[in-house]
């Protein structure tokens, strides 16, 4: 509404004056409504931290509000004596050897897959979708015996293997739909140019998946991170830990003192939460568009 | 563009990691599913009574169904969460990109982490939920969550839809971003109600969203198997006892190797036998 409708027509004006404020309030409620409860589905986390500066006597006795103030203790402790430093070295280097593997297997064995459609592909692409709808646990007894068997036990290939073998499948189907929708005309040309397929794929196809990459990097991390079973049964060398199994053996599983889990929590849960922060809209948008495909 | 068939040589290095790694603990799970094996010395063979035991016992099919029915219940609520979500905040694009990254948030957690926080919420006199409900004056709700058998399996199925709800939530925004705008600028003019737009506007021009969002949340809950064993352990009184709880248990409890392989081929019959018949289903209603 302008001034000049309003000097016209004052009776009017007041009257969408007030459709408008209706409208404004009722859409500023349905904001306030929604944030209240996206708010109230993070107090889990916000619970988490505030249990972590508390004392025992003070959990005992104010189970729910905020810490009186910020006791440092717990963190210490949990520092010192889970192994966190080292943990972390650990799932880092697990992570990036399970990339380098995934990524650069997943993305050859994708090439065909997207070029070429035959019994082959189709055979290929069907043993990929079973050992991704897979329950790790069914595979995890013979892979404890033949890592047994092999000497792979609590050695840093076996996990790497392991995980390498837990991620193939959804590399694969990330490469074959992204380079599907890489244009044949790209290749055409290195092929009058007379290059073997290998040297298609590591000139024309390779330079362009970076950012599938990314994103696939992204949830081998993931995994590699949070995956329970398998290095909780692979890996019992105290150096060897990922994060995960160092919270819960610094944890246990009966008795559980909140001084000891609440830190351990937070601390196994930080290195995701703060790649999380940065790469938050390539993660969402991988978990949706690698479900397409 | 002619190819031949020299180019599947790419597809090896993956291939020979997955069936060593894969197929390879396949055979050798059903290999054992046959032997009365229990971890050490040698394998006993039994031919198809471990299978027998399974399919003859109450226990073992009980466990079955309340695999499926955990599965249910997640997977529908998963849906319903995501899909209110998404379509408020499609409605809301000022506080979108905020909530849909706070509601993916859980997601990011590891089971083990998440179950652990949420043993302490439950739990049944300090617990972070009944001292909440005594605080608001709604102690009448009060509960011992994880100890009452009645109760137990939706608390557990709780938790996961807790941490999964922002992953459907962002499955199905994508989905709403992929509806023309026109669309909803003609409902408007036609003076549908936000809900009649949903129902009969957006709703059905989200269905490949919901057929990736369940196909994906079915076998990711069938898989479950950490939080009931970090919250419940499988009880009380079994009520939690779905069938990957008693492989694990079967396994590292006891030791029944054996056993425990052919109650894995037969989860991954249920996966499997669950994955196709949806696929054709939700491809049909498509």
């Amino acid at each position: 509404m302008d001034a000049t409708t309003h000097a016209a027509n004052p009776a009017k004006a007041r009257n969408l004056d007030t459709v408008l404020l209706r409208k404004r309030l009722k859409s500023g409620l349905a904001h306030g409504a929604v944030l209240v409860l996206v708010l109230i589905m993070l107090l889990p986390l916000v619970y988490m931290v505030m249990m972590s500066f508390k004392t025992s006597t003070e959990i005992a006795q104010n189970p729910l509000g905020l810490p009186e103030s910020l006791y440092w203790g717990n963190y210490m402790r949990a520092l010192s004596e889970m192994g966190y430093v080292r943990s972390v070295l650990n799932s880092l280097a697990i992570t990036v050897s399970v990339i380098l593997i995934v990524v650069l297997a997943g993305a050859m064995a994708a090439y065909p897959l997207a070029r070429m459609k035959s019994r082959i592909s189709r055979i290929i692409v069907m043993i990929m979708a079973l050992g991704l709808a897979t329950p790790n646990f069914v595979t995890i007894t013979p892979i404890y015996v033949i890592f047994r068997d092999l000497g792979l036990l609590d050695s840093y290939l076996g996990i790497v293997l392991a995980f390498a073998a837990l991620k193939m499948p959804l590399a694969v189907f990330f490469y074959t739909g992204f380079i599907a929708a890489i244009p044949l005309e790209l290749e055409e040309a290195a092929k009058l140019d007379n290059c073997s397929n290998w040297q298609i794929f590591w000139h024309v196809i390779r330079p362009l998946l970076g950012p599938v990459t990314a994103t696939l990097s992204l949830f081998v991390m993931i995994m590699v991170w949070n995956d329970f079973i398998y290095p909780l049964l692979l890996l019992t060398d105290k150096d060897k830990l990922t994060v995960m199994i160092a919270v819960y053996k610094f944890v246990g599983n009966t008795g559980i003192d909140p001084t000891r889990l609440f830190p351990a929590a937070v601390l196994g849960s930080l290195p995701l939460l703060l790649m999380f922060a940065f790469f938050q809209r390539k993660i969402m948008a991988g978990s949706t568009a690698g479900a397409v495909k | 563009m002619r190819r031949s068939y020299n180019l599947y040589l790419f597809s090896l290095p993956a291939l020979i990691v997955l069936v060593l790694f894969f197929v390879h603990p396949v055979i050798l799970t059903f290999d054992m599913s046959l032997t009365s094996f229990k971890g050490i010395g040698e394998a006993k063979d039994i031919g198809w009574r471990n299978y027998e035991r399974i399919f003859t016992r109450d226990r073992y099919l009980d466990e079955i169904w309340l695999t499926l029915w955990y599965t249910v219940i997640v997977v529908s609520a998963l849906t319903v969460t995501g899909l209110f979500f998404a379509a408020m905040l499609h409605r809301l694009p000022a506080i979108r990109n905020f909530s849909r990254a706070a509601l993916y948030t859980p997601a990011m957690m590891s089971f083990v982490v998440v179950g652990y926080v949420w043993q302490f919420l439950y739990s049944p006199i300090n617990g972070g939920i009944n001292v909440a409900l005594r605080d608001l004056g709604l102690g009448w709700i009060e509960q011992n969550w994880l100890g009452d058998p009645d109760i137990a399996l939706y608390a557990v199925a709780f938790v996961q839809i807790w941490m999964f709800t922002g992953f459907t939530c962002a499955i199905f925004l994508a989905g709403f971003a992929n509806i023309p705008e026109e669309i909803g600028e003609a409902g408007r003019l036609e003076g549908a109600s936000s809900w009649q737009r949903f129902r009969y506007l957006e709703l059905p021009l989200l269905g490949p969203s919901i057929t990736v969002s369940v196909m994906l949340t079915t076998i990711g809950t069938l898989k479950t198997f950490e939080l009931p064993f970090i919250l419940t352990k499988g009880g009380p009184d079994g009520a939690t006892r779905l069938l990957s709880i008693d492989i694990i248990d079967n396994l590292f409890g006891q030791y029944k190797f054996g056993f425990a392989s052919a109650l894995s081929i037969v989860m991954l019959a249920v996966v499997l036998v669950v994955a196709l018949v949806q696929n054709r289903l939700l491809a049909e209603k498509e």
